[in-house]
């Protein structure tokens, strides 16, 4: 920190550019109106209501865990993760399973069929989750699906399709072609070369994609709401639910639910930062 | 491997060879959609299909999915000309779109030039500024509750800096609310954006920007004559992800508003959604969503021409 502070003297001592001072002084306001209101939900979670409305910024007077208790008393926030953890890890399976085979195809085979699938899959972009919410729930309904977690692992990889073929099919480009030439000469079929060539090679790519799936598919909210009942809510509707549950708002009981529903994504959020921006960077340009 | 030997012989016979890849174009065809064939099912199956049947029953009148669908063909499209709701639902969503974007994008797009000069705390920065893009809806909508509500955190430091008349039920007054949940999407979609600008203009060369300085341009002028031109189109791109994003929204005002007080949060979103699940008109509900889909290509497709105008 103070290495950095020296740095940060020297280098203005330098060149006094007013746009660079500028652009700090708007960067630590904007940093600081990001931060403030993260930091209010996580103080308040500690502490009564009376507390966050005369102190809102101050440090919690003890580390009293009541509220998480609470919340999880009040809505099954724990039951709810597992759901959520569970329909997770299903719908990354599925989708994985779903896009390594069909990246490899719409990058490594060359007919004129790829540059038609790959359309096809843009124009998921293009569809908005609010306007296909009513038809599917149809749908669901009629598959005799509804209220039941598994309408979602199949749902969301359809949703993630799109980002994880483009985010595959691009890293499995950058590959070299003799990869296969050579599999091919030692008799190997595609789905072998898949399988022992190019699913090892793509670890970093397929990262990418679980990392950027998982944090869609915890977050996701809307067809959470329609698809599921009080029986197999998944962490986010939890959360909304701790607001509707109450005549007047306590603000800690809610601050506490969304400490804990954060938590996961942020953790990956801290050791996979670089790969999540370059990955919705990647599908903000390709889109 | 299992599915390998799962494989029907027939359609193994045509990866075994050794000529993949090599000359055969109908054999790699095959090859091909059976390996993209599963993918493009569940794709077609619940994205396309929904899409299609949104079209389906926008022609229709049907309240109730135990009741038959009858067929109307465009009746549910004349009814939004005269429905004063949609006028309403258009009058918020154009506001909400426009203080949305016009909200952001300047803003992201400066911020993300200044971190792309990589000046020292550059990083600790950007991993701030990409934080809330972390946050779920549902967190957001409930952080904001407690900035908003009236004992929130809003209103007391507004009375602490010693500013008690400026004090409002912010999500309860009619002439707060919509501005209250546009500034949820400006205050995480600056930084969120602002790290895309970072990292589009971190692949600009170095040398554009020396060659500028050798002739004393300061970071100013080069940001505006140099890198922005070079932008265009990635502005362009990052106007439709916020236009489509907003104009499909409607979760703020499921978790915080219900559309009010009154209408001033009724967005066309919502009215979407409220016809689709909370007034059971699902007929009506979907020409709703032909309509927002339509208008969300109609823009693509308008943003496009301009920025590609604007880049030559």
């Amino acid at each position: 920190m103070l290495k950095w502070f020296v740095r940060v003297t020297k280098r203005m001592q330098r060149g006094f550019d007013l746009f660079v001072i500028g652009g700090y002084f708007v960067s630590i306001i904007y940093a600081t109106l990001i931060i403030l209101p993260v930091y209010f939900v996580l103080v308040s979670a500690f502490k009564n209501n009376s507390q966050i409305i005369l102190t809102p910024l101050a440090l919690p007077p003890a580390l009293d865990f009541s509220k998480f208790i609470q919340a999880q008393n009040s809505v099954h926030l724990l039951r709810a993760g597992l759901i959520s953890a569970g329909i997770t890890c299903g719908a990354e399976l599925l989708t994985l399973l779903l896009a390594f085979p069909a990246a490899y195809a719409v990058a490594r085979i060359q007919t004129r069929l790829s540059t038609l699938v790959e359309t096809i899959f843009s124009l998921g972009f293009l569809i908005p989750g609010l306007a296909i919410l009513m038809p599917i729930y149809m749908m669901t309904a009629k598959a005799g699906l509804l209220y039941h977690p598994i309408a979602l692992v199949i749902l969301y990889p359809a949703f993630n399709l799109p980002l994880a073929m483009i985010l595959l099919s691009g890293f499995m480009r950058k590959l070299p072609r003799e990869l296969e030439e050579s599999a091919v000469m030692d008799g190997g079929n595609v789905l072998q070369i898949i399988v022992y060539i190019f699913f090892p090679l793509c670890s970093p790519g397929i990262l990418t994609v679980l990392v950027l799936n998982f944090i869609g598919i915890w977050n996701e909210y809307l067809f959470a709401l329609i698809l599921m009942d009080s029986d197999n809510r998944t962490i986010q509707l939890a959360l909304a639910l701790l607001r509707a549950n109450q005549r007047s708002v306590d603000f800690g009981l809610i601050a506490a639910g969304v400490v804990i529903s954060m938590i996961p994504v942020y953790i990956v959020f801290v050791f996979f930062q670089d790969r999540i921006m370059s990955g919705m960077l990647a599908g903000a340009i390709k889109e | 491997m299992t599915i390998a030997e799962k494989t029907p012989r027939l359609v193994k016979s045509i990866f075994s060879n050794a000529e993949y890849g090599r000359r055969n174009a109908r054999r790699r065809r095959v090859t091909f959609l059976f390996l993209a064939a599963p993918a493009l099912v569940w794709f077609l199956s619940f994205m396309l299909w929904p899409l299609l049947n949104m079209f389906y029953i926008s022609t229709t009148s049907w309240n109730s999915l135990n009741m038959p669908k009858k067929f109307i063909f465009l009746d549910n499209f004349i009814r939004i000309f005269h429905d004063p709701k949609v006028a309403i639902g258009l009058h918020n969503t154009g506001i909400y779109l426009l203080a949305g974007i016009l909200g952001v994008i300047p803003f992201a797009f400066m911020l993300g030039f200044f971190l792309s000069l990589r000046k020292p705390g550059y990083r600790i920065l950007r991993t701030i500024f990409f934080s809330p893009a972390m946050l779920s809806i549902a967190a957001l909508a409930m952080i904001f509750l407690g900035l908003y509500r009236p004992d929130g955190m809003l209103n007391s430091f507004l009375i602490s800096v010693g500013l008690p008349g400026l004090t409002r039920v912010w999500l309860g007054n009619q002439s707060t609310a919509l501005g209250a949940l546009i500034a949820i999407d400006i205050w995480g979609g600056i930084g969120f954006n602002s790290v895309l600008f970072f990292a589009a203009l971190a692949n600009l060369p170095e040398e554009l920007y020396e060659a500028a300085m050798l002739d004393g341009a300061g970071y100013w002028t080069i940001m505006w004559k140099i890198a922005f031109p070079l932008m265009v189109d990635f502005i362009g791109l990052i106007t439709i992800l916020q236009f489509l994003g907003i104009l499909s929204g409607a979760a703020y005002q499921i978790l915080l508003t219900g559309g009010g007080p009154g209408t001033a949060t009724f967005t066309l979103g919502f009215y979407l959604y409220d016809q689709a699940f909370l007034s059971h008109r699902l007929g009506y509900s979907q020409a709703l969503g032909v309509m927002i889909f339509l208008i969300g290509i109609v823009v693509i497709i308008l943003i496009r021409r301009i920025s590609s105008r604007a880049s030559n």
